[in-house]
């Protein structure tokens, strides 16, 4: 206004760079694309959009064809005899995701899914040894006590927490890992298998099988067990009391304990019950083919933090969590299936996962910074 | 009501804001603003919460960016990208929570940032001088080697003003400088104020409290709803026509009426006895606090921030942690106050977003909370109904006028007011026999403020006991039977609602108190000497 509007719009001396005036005027439309842009700038959607395309630059960069290993990759997970691979590995990951998600949901971290889902394997081959099964409810017994001893693990981080301040994210891995050697352990020496010199279980009884779901001979009855538990946490956290004060305390902990929410007893409850989810997916695996506890067995697929991925993926959104896994699940699964037909290492489908997180982390800082500013004003 | 001209007779403005407007979303937070400060001016600005005042500020600020609109300085026009270029343009802020850290010394502080550098180390001998020559000009003395955590509020605000004038700074923004400070200490920073701008600099003084703006201010600029409403010479004009600009109306009479049948004889409904706490380092913080508040009867809590209010309100509420030198008691009635939280406590905290409300819950989720064990509408069949949560809190916002989009928007999404409406709708929606309230209008605007005190003043002539703590002095007269002073955990006195004065309570909260009130509690008059200093007070053991 009161500077006197230059003739030209050439910039005069150094001034600011491309800083010519912007007018903010909001045209009829923008508001169809800002809407369209809403969807599509979705976290979820450019962090898996973002993955592919980055993955397809690595592909051919290393001289793949991507039209040919993408087919190869549905195939790997989707195909008829496939399938059944993919829903076997969709359970323990969904379990595992549920293991993360119900801590998170008060702000509390699992990161040690790994410990608690080994203990609760064990626990769940030991009891199916070492006790005598009445058949009919032989599976329900070694399936409560794992998911008990998993809850157990899970809930030492509790105090810790409470009592201590030690957050646990910290606590749940650091107890991780001498939960998982101690599992080994016991699988080695005091309920090994004798002479095979393999650090496995003897086979577990029959009565203690998991029945598998007719036409089927990797799917138990654990894919329904997994969908009716994951419904009911999905009803409990949005229609129960415990539910609100759990999404209340994740919120904020000041307003809830305020509001005379017990918040440190539920912040045990919550751990408790993801660790109980990963004892009871010990067990899902263990009661399942090949029906013993092999050392390394439940770990090694990486159920936990590709269930972390998913449920990271699925934004703190819990009707999501089911989708992201099954997602995530096809994509590694499918990988095998991409490296038998188009020769691509399956490695590359961890790429796509570990850009998927990148992904989803930088948006939630950028979030969180905006958030701050905002706050600031 | 004299509009001010755009000071174009001798010189540039010292900084202006041209055509500034600024959206958030749907909200328009600034409409093409106008403000000019001219060299050596006072220059205020005010409105109600959500009139846009704080964009403006940050705006200039460099921390929000104008959809339109620009930023002159000395005549030029600047760009303002961050907070940096706004210090590199000369402009500096006092923001109203202190951004200093307590472990570093004054002079540490005001270098932070830009330190005198000498032989590659930093030059602390250099950075002393600093503070002191800066000390000296304006008349802001504050000890260099001092450490901030130790020093009271007022003299860390004076830090905070020498760091953004050791920076340079020729505009001062101050935002609410003075929500912390005594009324004396008050006085205190206009007259620093004075000072600079005497040395030309500018002052631009955001508040809402009117009698700031008439006392100290030169010019005002009234906002509402992001747009200017008024300008003024202070020395022209009244508190009414600011207010008539603020809200667009005049104010109805001076605030609800007091009660006026005291109930003397009633039993307390909140008893407080000898109560004294202590942090987690064994630090005192309450010392032998007694009093007592009956139903029907308003009780006021005024003190300078920190002097024990909130440790008492968390005890009062039983949401404080135990230390280990606590004694006294809470009662209830009969009853001690129960840990976690008394559900027979309303309370209505000062922190609205820490503690108050989560604000990314929806509405309907934050009004639930705090009933929802208790049986009753929200429960439906098979555990929390949501159509009977969202019915709940639709009452609620139509008995208490909340106005919100909806009951599912987030709750962070209303203005200040709104929700402190939307606290205060849950707290005493319950009609729980005390009522405990923080701060009831802080960040409320003025139209808002009225119906808040007179919820209050209704709860009260229903029965309901309340207890008031308030940093405005004039809220805690107008609503208050009794007053209660704390100072440094204690309550040094205690006046009736029609005795206090701004001067007396002023005085009582420096802890300089005569005790010559009439219904000072007896063991709080031994340590308030006459004519003793609160440094003398603060060195005796508890």
């Amino acid at each position: 206004m009161t500077t006197p509007a230059p003739g030209t719009p050439a910039p005069d001396t150094t001034a600011a760079p491309g800083g010519e005036p912007r007018d903010g005027g909001p045209s009829p439309g923008a508001r169809v694309l800002g809407w369209a842009r809403r969807i599509v700038l979705s976290t979820p959607v450019l962090a898996i959009g973002g993955a592919l395309v980055l993955t397809t630059l690595v592909m051919l960069a290393v001289g793949v064809d991507p039209s040919l290993a993408y087919p190869a990759l549905l195939r790997g997970a989707l195909a008829d005899g496939n399938l059944e691979y993919t829903i076997a590995a969709f359970v323990p990951t969904l379990g595992m995701a549920l293991a993360f998600a119900i801590p998170l949901r008060a702000c509390e971290f699992n990161l040690g899914g790994d410990g608690q889902m080994a203990i609760g394997g064990v626990t769940a081959a030991a009891i199916a040894l070492h006790l005598p099964m009445v058949a009919g409810v032989a599976v329900v017994l070694p399936l409560a006590a794992a998911a008990l001893a998993g809850g157990l693990v899970a809930g030492l981080s509790a105090p810790l927490r409470t009592r201590l301040g030690i957050p646990a994210i910290v606590t749940t891995l650091l107890i991780s890992t001498p939960a998982v050697a101690f599992a080994s352990y016991l699988v080695r020496f005091p309920l090994g298998e004798q002479g095979t010199g393999i650090a496995q279980t003897p086979p577990l009884p029959d009565a203690t099988h998991l029945p598998a779901l007719a036409g089927s001979s990797y799917v138990t009855i654990g894919l329904p067990l997994i969908a009716l538990l994951t419904v009911a946490w999905l009803y409990a956290d949005s229609r129960t009391v415990l539910g609100y004060e759990i999404r209340a305390t994740g919120q904020n902990r000041d307003f809830a304990r305020y509001g005379g929410v017990a918040v440190n007893r539920l912040a045990a409850v919550t751990l408790a019950g993801g660790g109980a989810f990963a004892g009871l997916v010990g067990a899902l695996i263990v009661l399942g083919p090949p029906y013993r506890y092999v050392d390394g067995a439940l770990t090694a697929p990486g159920y936990t933090f590709t269930a972390v991925a998913a449920v990271l993926l699925a934004t703190a959104r819990p009707i999501a969590v089911p989708f992201a896994v099954a997602l995530l699940t096809v994509l590694q699964v499918g990988g095998q299936g991409m490296e038998r037909e188009a020769g691509v290492p399956s490695q590359l489908t961890q790429i796509v996962q570990g850009l998927i997180i990148v992904i989803v982390a930088v948006f939630a800082t950028v979030r969180h910074l905006r958030a701050r500013r905002g706050a600031g004003a | 009501m004299s509009v001010a001209a755009t000071g174009d007779g001798s010189a540039a403005p010292a900084a202006e804001l041209v055509g500034v407007t600024k959206r958030f979303g749907p909200v328009l937070a600034n409409d093409g603003i106008d403000l000019a400060v001219a060299r050596g001016e006072i220059h205020a600005v005010v409105g109600e919460n959500g009139a846009g005042k704080s964009t403006l500020m940050s705006v200039l600020y460099g921390l929000h960016r104008p959809d339109a609109g620009h930023v002159l300085r000395d005549g030029k026009r600047i760009r303002l990208r961050s907070p940096a270029d706004a210090i590199a343009h000369g402009l500096g802020m006092v923001h109203q929570r202190f951004r200093l850290f307590p472990e570093l010394t004054v002079a540490e502080n005001v270098v932070l940032g830009a330190e005198p550098v000498h032989r590659g180390a930093v030059d602390r001998a250099a950075a002393r001088r600093a503070v002191e020559e800066l000390g000296e000009r304006y008349g802001l003395r504050a000890d260099p080697a001092a450490q901030v955590g130790t020093l009271p509020v007022g003299v860390r605000q004076r830090v905070e003003i020498l760091r953004a004038l050791y920076r340079g700074a020729e505009v001062l923004i101050l935002d609410e400088p003075t929500s912390v400070l005594t009324p004396g200490e008050a006085t205190r920073l206009f007259e620093v104020l004075r000072t600079v701008t005497a040395t030309g600099a500018s002052v631009l003084l955001v508040t809402h409290k009117l009698s700031e703006v008439l006392t100290a201010g030169d010019r005002v600029t009234v906002l509402r709803q992001g747009r200017v409403t008024g300008r003024f010479d202070t020395a022209g004009t009244t508190a009414a026509e600011l207010v008539q600009a603020m809200i667009g109306r005049t104010l109805g009479s001076a605030g609800p009426a007091r009660s006026t049948t005291g109930p003397r004889e009633a039993a307390y409904a909140l008893e407080v006895r000898d109560l004294s706490l202590s942090d987690r380092d064994g630090v005192a913080r309450l010392s032998g606090v007694s009093f007592g508040v009956r139903p029907g009867e308003i009780v006021g809590i005024a003190g300078v921030a920190g002097s024990g209010q909130r440790e008492l309100i968390d005890a009062v509420t039983g949401l404080n942690v135990p230390g280990p030198r606590d004694s006294g008691q809470v009662l209830l009635g009969d009853a001690p106050v129960r840990r976690g939280r008394d559900p027979e406590v309303a309370y209505v905290p000062e922190d609205r977003h820490g503690r108050g409300t989560a604000s990314e819950m929806s509405l309907a989720e934050n009004l639930l909370m705090g009933d929802q064990r208790r049986p009753g509408s929200h429960t439906g069949r098979l555990g929390l109904s949501r159509a009977a949560v969202r019915a709940r809190a639709r009452d609620l916002v139509e008995r208490f006028s909340i106005s919100a989009a909806s009951v599912d928007v987030p709750i962070g999404a209303l203005s200040g007011g709104n929700a402190q409406k939307a606290v205060l709708a849950r707290e005493l929606s319950r009609r729980t026999p005390v009522i405990v309230v923080e701060e009831p209008t802080q960040g409320v605007d003025v139209g808002a403020q009225e119906r808040i005190h007179a919820l209050l003043a209704e709860a009260r002539d229903r029965g309901q006991a309340v207890l008031v703590q308030s940093s405005e002095l004039s809220e805690l007269r107008a609503l208050s039977d009794r007053i209660l002073v704390m100072f440094e955990g204690r309550v040094v006195a205690e006046f009736s609602g029609d005795e206090a004065t701004e001067a007396l309570l002023g005085q009582a909260m420096t802890g300089a108190t005569t005790g010559a009130t009439t219904g000072a509690t007896p063991e709080a008059t031994p340590e308030a000497t006459p004519g003793a200093t609160p440094v003398a007070t603060s060195g005796d053991p508890a």
